[in-house]
Order: structure tokens, then C-alpha cells, then sequence
């Protein structure tokens, strides 16, 4: 074990005790400091970390860029843990013939688009947190992003897993034992992910109402790549924190954006409207990556994530809008993402108060037939709600993991942090 | 105190961190794999300690991955929330020397240009000696223009001094150099954490300039550039001293003469790549201005993979050459190897530092030239 990069200093084991959320002050009693940070440069060296952690009886947390918000890649307090940090294992190759990448765990998404560009391949789906989140962390925490309009959500992109418990290292094509399930059932050591040829995108942007942007998505999904919506709240807040890098402001008004591989002028038939915007569409694509860009108005900023059904999202937009919320909505097959921002400030007393507005969004959500977006540690009690076969996969946890060392307490609820989560939901 | 006045300037930006670690395309993240090497690592740190959940004395073994980075500003292009993280780096520095002391190796070179007036050990007298090499015949005279050849230059890379010098000559520019007269201007003190002593020498330089009635200053060193087009200023002002000097780079110099006509380039077949030093380029948005200079000279110019505002530093700057060598060598390397990948035999820079960095990285496998070095030859 001495031979793998690890580090026990304190402030490194502080440094890697957060995701990209400010919890409050109840939840944060919840979040202690691992015993130790490894990082592993192959397999065999996960495995040893593995043994050394059942023989310790230690938990074990997959991290790969710590880019979530469920609290997925925390070390859940009062349980000793150590924290396995993928940064030295990121190799990966292209078979071009089979359009498949082969990746290991740290990768991260957007150092493989560049170089699968350059072959002219291009990934399916990739997440928002692209430019710095890892193949096996998306894979984890599961969902959806960047053309999940037309590929389907991560699972769905995935062919193939590779796979270290404390029996051993296998390969597997049930991606949903593995997916969604933030390293509770295994660790991920090697992905085959599906690629695509690559495509130039047009982007063109309509203001137009959430109302009129889902039957205009349901219309299109077949022909467009992607698309997403953008409330008037959030393009205003916005406008206040690009204002001193773009020249130009965004209309504040509701802006659908779509994007497909045809020319602008064939996007704006393909809508039968003639009051879209390719110059809009184009920068508003460009900036798909900078959603957390109006936390310089916060300084903190809470986000709500949920899963809606299509018919349901336009009421849900309008009661979040009364909420205050700056909403950004990405469309997929079946269904659509929706996160909603609220800004806030993590140095005031009534932090923890303004959590309860994630809470209320999210049961607004659960209102309209619609589920919280992932699980980890802090929604881990909405898992039999959120993940299809949650008992057959409770049985394989405990099949695999009869020590509940894999990640404990993530996905699959255990100690009193849900207790408190459910009493916050009663109360919010 | 002036440490907690300066992190209480800083919490708002420190809280604004979203840490999506898109930053982690830091060089030195890239080559250390910790969080305290990363700058949302750094940021978190940070945050730590304003929330007093790290203490000052914790930091005791870690804090000199603080004095990693380069400073180079990749991590202030590609953040998510617009946050000013050279300022935030060179700041948090400045509490942490104080309350701990510089590291060794700024120690040392704090002391040798305590001593010296530069950062090398170099003796002062040995300042001008490259000027003296020139001609018997120069005469240093009063001018509007001054010529700031900057440490390196003087004492390292004598021929890219030279060749300024060469080419005023050459294109008739009225200029006068202040010889033993020139301090360092106190970069590498402002990236270190010893601000204190870039005072001094910002005092030292002004009274010199003033007295030989400067009104522009001309500097063949990114770093000098930088900080005496952008940290000066600041720097007068808190004294209350009058700041309305001209500073050009000799990029832009170049440029202007050759437009201008005043300077006659040969156009020369020969492919070439140029490197952005990150005191130029990402810190005072100079990118064009050394291309368009090398297109007029006929160089057929190839990008490497990152160029311009996502150009690879070549990894000395920020004290980190000084105190972290093996460090350095490794993005210096990985920069030479940028460039072999585009199968280009010369690198060309804008700044002494990164000429004198890339060419011991190269280990002669790639022939690293400075601009002005190139045009002198050229013209």
C-alpha cells in the first residue's frame, strides 16, 4: 500500500472532503475527513486498496473530479473512510472502426472529445461539467446531458464496464447494476463507451414559452441533436455577470435553443417559425458549460435538479418562476432535466433555511410525476422512488459487499443522515 | 492587521469558487495530481481557513504547493465564475510569507537582490557590462524612451539585450538605458509573496526614470512588461507618486517600425512556431502583435495545440524555476514537445525568462530564439 500515491495531511484529506455543493450547517455534521487519500495507477493497485480496506473495515469512495452536488464523493461521518482519487489512471484508446472509446476512470470527457474530434468522432452525450468531470464519475452518478435529446441518458451510452470489488475484477455489459449507483456496487476501472461520427452543429435560439418550447421540442426530437430552454430570470442574472466579457446582452425573455447538424436556415423551417436567432443560438450553445457562471451574484448558489416528464414541465416552470428560481431546462428522449438556481449566501445565519428551497422544488417535482436527478449521500432515502429495481440491486450490494464497505451510505440509505433529510422534506 | 485586511479583500471572490475544477487544466495540476497543487484546491484552502476550519499552523508541510503554481492565469481563462485568480494567488502568497516566511529558494534570491539589485547574485556593476560589449562609441544620453533590459537579459541572455539595442540603432529610435542605474523591477517578489521588496525597487526605478525624464519604457521581457505596465501603476498609486510613464513591449515595437517603414525586414523562408509567454499573452492580452511580426518577416508561423489564451506555459514563472526546478523542467518539456509534435525545428518567444526556460528544456533538440533576436538578424 506504501507504494501507491497516497497522502494523510490534514489539509489535503480537507481538500478532498467537498463536491461542488455549500451544505449547511446540519448536513455538514455529517461530513467528516477521510482517513486518507489513495491514488491508484492501475488495477491491481485498486484491489490492494481494496483488501487493505475490508481488512481495515474501512469504506472506500470512488472520486473522480468531485463535480456533483449529491454528496457522492463524501466521506460520510462518523464512518472511517478512504477515498480513492482516480487522477493517475487516466489512459484511454479510440477503435475507430467500432466507434468505441476505451477509457479508464479518470479521464475526462472533454480531453477525449478533443482528440476524438481530430478522427472524426465525436462522444454521444456528455455532461455539462464536461470540461472537467471523469468517464467513471458521470458514469456513477448517472443522468443525462449533452445530446441526451437524441442518445438517451449515460447508461444507455455505455457498452461495456470493467469493474474491481473485493472479489475480484470482472467485465460486464449490465451497466445498470453500475450506473446511477455512485461506486456503492463497484468501481469502475475501465468503460467501453459508444461514439458517433462527428457533426458540425448549428445552434438557433427562439423566445418563445416553455409552454410553446416542449411542443416545439416534441415536434423536432427526431431531426435535432439537442436543446434547451433558459428562463428570462436566469438570462437577466446572467447579462449582470457577462456583461463585462460578451458584447452583446441577451434579450431577457424565455429563449429555447435547438441544435442539429442542419443549416441554421433549414433549423428555422424545420420550426415553421421565422423569429429565430442563429447569432443567439450560436452564443448561447457556446456557453453550455458556464451555468454557474451567476454565482458571482450569490456568492452561493443552491441548485434544485429534477427529472420531469415532458407534459408536466410547463407547470413546473411557472410555480418555480413564483419561487424566485433562474431556471435552465435540457431536454432528453423520454423526459426533461430541469435545474433550478437559487442564489444565496453561505456566510449569513439563514443559510440552512434557504436549502428548504431545493427541498420544495424537488417535491414540487415529485407533485408532477417527476424524481429527484441523482441519489449519493444526501437523497439517498428517495432511492427506492428514483432507481427502477432498487430492491434487486439492494440484493446485489449485499451480495458483493457484505460489509457495506463500498461507499457507505451513498445511494443505499444507512445512518441518521436520512432521518434528518426526510425531516427537513416534512418541514419545507 | 494587513493578513486579515487582505483575505477579507479576497473572501467575496473566494466564496464565488463554484469548484468545477474546470481550472484543472493548471500545468502544475496537471504534473502533482493533488488538490493543494490545483488552483480549486487552492481556492478551497483558502476558504478553510477564512471559515476557520483549517488553522494557520496545519498548513505546515503543504503550504509550499501553494508557491507551485506558476502564476501562469490558464485558470482564470476557462473559470466558470470570472474569478481574478492571478490576484487571489499573488495575495494569499503575501499572508503566507508573512506568517511563515518566504520558501528557501525566495529566500535566497530575495537576499541576493537585496544585496545585487537582482535575483541572479549577480554583481550591480556587472549590470551594463553586455552594453559595453556593444560599441566603445555609445554614449548614454537624456531620452523620452528608456530602454529596460530587465535581469535575465542583462545578466543571462545578453543577446536578446543586444539585439533591442541593435535594433534602435538600426531603425533611429532616440533611447537611453539606465546601465547600473536599473534595478529589478520586482516580479519575481510580487509573485513570491514578498511585495515589500517590488517596493523598493519600484522606488529605485521611478527616481531614475524621473530624473532622466522618461515618458515611455520599453521592455524586452514579458515579466518586466507585465509589471511595469500593470503593477506599477497600482503600486504608485498607493504611495501617491504620479504614474504617467508609456510602457510598450518590444513586440509592439517591432511591429510599429516595421509598419511604419523605419525598420526593413528580409523576408526569410523558415517555419517556426511561437511560444506566449503568460506575462504577455493571458496577462496583458498580447497575441497579435508578435504574430503579425513574424508574418511580415516571411517566418511561416505553426501553432502548437495550445496557443494563445490556452497556450502551455513553459513553467518557470511564479518562483517556481527558483524552487521547484524539477517541477519546472517537467511543463518546460512537455512544451518542447508541443512544438516537436508539429515538426517544427524553432521555437520563438517574446521573453528572456522563457527563452532561457525552453532552451535548457529542449536539451538542444529545438532551437529557441527570442523575437527580437530573429528580427535583428532579419533586418
Amino acid at each position: 500500500m506504501k507504494s501507491i500515491p497516497n497522502s494523510i495531511h490534514p489539509v489535503q484529506l480537507y481538500l478532498y472532503s467537498h463536491d461542488i455543493t455549500s451544505p449547511p450547517f446540519l448536513i455538514k455534521l455529517f461530513i467528516s475527513k477521510p482517513k486518507a487519500v489513495y491514488q491508484p495507477r492501475n488495477e491491481n493497485e485498486i484491489l490492494e486498496i481494496l483488501n487493505y480496506a475490508r481488512d481495515n473495515r474501512l469504506n472506500v469512495i470512488p472520486r473522480g473530479a468531485g463535480t456533483s452536488g449529491y454528496g457522492g464523493v463524501l466521506p460520510y461521518s462518523p464512518y472511517n473512510s478512504i477515498i480513492i482519487d482516480f487522477f493517475r489512471m487516466k489512459e484511454f484508446e479510440i477503435d475507430e472502426k467500432q466507434k468505441i472509446l476505451i477509457a479508464e476512470p479518470g479521464v475526462v470527457w472533454w480531453d477525449v472529445e478533443r482528440e476524438l474530434n481530430k478522427v472524426g468522432l465525436s462522444l454521444r452525450v456528455y455532461p455539462t461539467s464536461a470540461p472537467a468531470s471523469t468517464i467513471a464519475g458521470w458514469i456513477s452518478a448517472g443522468g443525462y446531458g449533452v445530446g441526451s435529446l437524441r442518445y438517451g441518458g449515460i447508461a444507455e451510452n455505455v457498452e461495456r464496464l470493467r469493474i474491481a470489488d473485493f472479489s475480484g475484477v470482472r467485465e460486464t455489459e449490465d451497466i445498470h447494476l453500475f450506473s446511477g449507483l455512485h461506486g456503492t456496487t463497484g468501481i469502475i476501472t475501465k468503460a467501453w463507451i459508444k461514439l458517433k461520427e462527428y457533426e458540425e452543429y448549428n445552434a438557433v435560439a427562439f423566445h418563445v414559452s416553455i409552454d410553446e418550447a416542449v411542443k416545439l421540442v416534441e415536434n423536432w426530437k427526431n431531426y435535432i441533436y439537442s436543446a434547451f430552454f433558459l428562463s428570462s430570470e436566469y438570462i437577466t442574472a446572467k447579462n449582470q455577470v457577462f456583461r463585462d466579457d460578451v458584447q452583446y446582452e441577451v434579450p431577457e425573455k424565455d429563449t429555447l435553443v435547438i441544435v442539429g447538424v442542419e443549416n441554421s436556415k433549414q433549423l428555422l423551417n424545420l420550426s415553421n417559425l421565422k423569429i429565430g436567432n442563429p447569432q443567439l443560438g450560436e452564443h448561447l450553445w457556446d456557453l453550455r458549460f458556464y451555468s454557474m457562471r451567476v454565482k458571482r451574484l450569490g456568492p452561493t448558489l443552491i441548485i434544485s435538479e429534477v427529472i420531469l416528464p415532458y407534459n408536466s414541465i410547463p407547470e413546473y416552470v411557472k410555480k418555480m418562476k413564483k419561487m424566485g428560481a433562474m431556471i435552465e431546462i435540457w431536454f432528453n428522449k423520454n423526459n426533461v432535466t430541469s435545474l433550478s438556481f437559487f442564489l444565496a449566501d453561505e456566510r449569513k445565519v439563514g443559510y440552512t433555511l434557504a436549502w428548504r428551497k431545493s427541498i420544495k422544488a424537488m417535491k414540487l417535482a415529485y407533485s408532477l410525476g417527476g424524481k429527484a436527478y441523482s441519489t449519493g449521500l444526501y437523497l439517498a432515502h428517495h432511492s427506492p422512488k428514483v432507481i427502477e429495481e432498487y430492491y434487486e440491486l439492494l440484493n446485489y450490494k449485499k451480495k458483493i459487499d457484505p460489509l457495506n464497505l463500498l461507499n457507505y451510505g451513498k445511494v443505499f440509505p444507512k445512518g441518521r443522515l436520512p432521518t434528518l433529510m426526510k425531516i427537513a422534506e416534512l418541514i419545507s | 492587521m494587513r493578513d486579515d485586511t487582505l483575505f477579507k479583500e479576497l473572501e467575496k471572490e473566494i466564496f464565488i469558487c463554484a469548484q468545477c475544477n474546470f481550472c484543472r487544466i493548471c500545468p502544475v495540476y496537471y504534473e502533482e495530481g493533488w488538490e493543494s497543487s490545483s488552483p480549486r484546491g487552492r481556492i478551497y484552502l483558502l476558504k478553510g481557513i477564512l471559515k476557520r476550519e483549517i488553522k494557520f499552523e496545519e498548513i505546515e508541510g503543504i503550504v509550499q504547493d501553494f508557491f507551485k503554481c506558476t502564476t501562469c492565469g490558464i485558470c482564470e481563462v476557462v473559470c466558470q465564475t470570472s474569478i481574478p485568480l492571478i490576484e487571489i494567488w499573488e495575495k494569499a502568497r503575501e499572508v503566507f510569507v508573512k506568517r511563515k516566511g518566504p520558501l528557501k529558494a525566495h529566500e535566497r534570491i530575495r537576499n541576493s537582490a537585496l544585496k545585487n539589485g537582482n535575483p541572479y547574485g549577480e554583481e550591480l556593476n556587472k549590470r551594463d557590462e553586455w552594453f559595453k560589449q556593444l560599441s566603445e562609441n555609445f554614449e548614454i544620453k537624456k531620452a523620452e524612451l528608456v530602454y529596460f533590459a530587465g535581469c535575465t537579459a542583462s545578466y543571462r541572455m545578453n543577446e536578446i539585450a543586444k539585439s533591442v539595442v541593435s535594433i534602435l540603432n538600426k531603425a533611429g529610435v532616440d533611447f537611453s538605458y539606465a546601465g547600473r542605474d536599473e534595478y529589478c523591477c520586482g516580479s519575481p517578489f510580487l509573485r513570491t509573496g514578498q511585495r515589500d521588496l517590488a517596493i523598493e525597487f519600484f522606488k529605485k526605478n521611478y527616481r531614475e526614470w524621473r530624473k532622466r525624464g522618461v515618458k515611455k519604457i520599453l521592455t524586452s521581457c514579458s515579466g518586466c512588461f507585465r509589471t511595469i505596465k500593470k503593477d506599477y501603476p497600482v503600486i504608485a498609486k498607493e504611495l501617491g507618486y504620479a504614474w504617467n510613464f508609456e510602457v510598450i513591449h518590444v513586440s509592439q515595437l517591432l511591429l510599429e517600425l516595421i509598419n511604419e517603414k523605419k525598420l526593413k525586414v528580409r523576408k526569410k523562408k523558415l517555419k517556426a512556431t511561437y511560444h506566449d509567454p503568460c506575462h504577455l499573452g493571458r496577462h496583458m492580452g498580447i497575441y497579435e502583435e508578435p504574430r503579425r511580426v513574424l508574418e511580415l518577416s516571411g517566418i511561416e508561423l505553426i501553432e502548437m495545440e495550445d496557443n494563445k489564451e490556452r497556450s502551455l506555459c513553459c513553467g518557470a514563472g511564479g518562483g517556481v524555476k527558483s524552487q521547484f526546478k524539477d517541477l519546472a523542467m517537467k511543463i518546460g518539456k512537455k512544451r518542447v514537445a508541443q512544438a516537436e509534435n508539429i515538426g517544427v525545428k524553432m521555437i520563438i518567444s517574446s521573453c528572456p525568462f522563457c527563452k532561457l526556460h525552453l532552451k535548457q528544456a529542449s536539451e538542444g533538440k529545438l532551437e529557441v530564439i527570442d523575437l527580437v533576436e530573429l528580427i535583428d538578424k532579419f533586418s
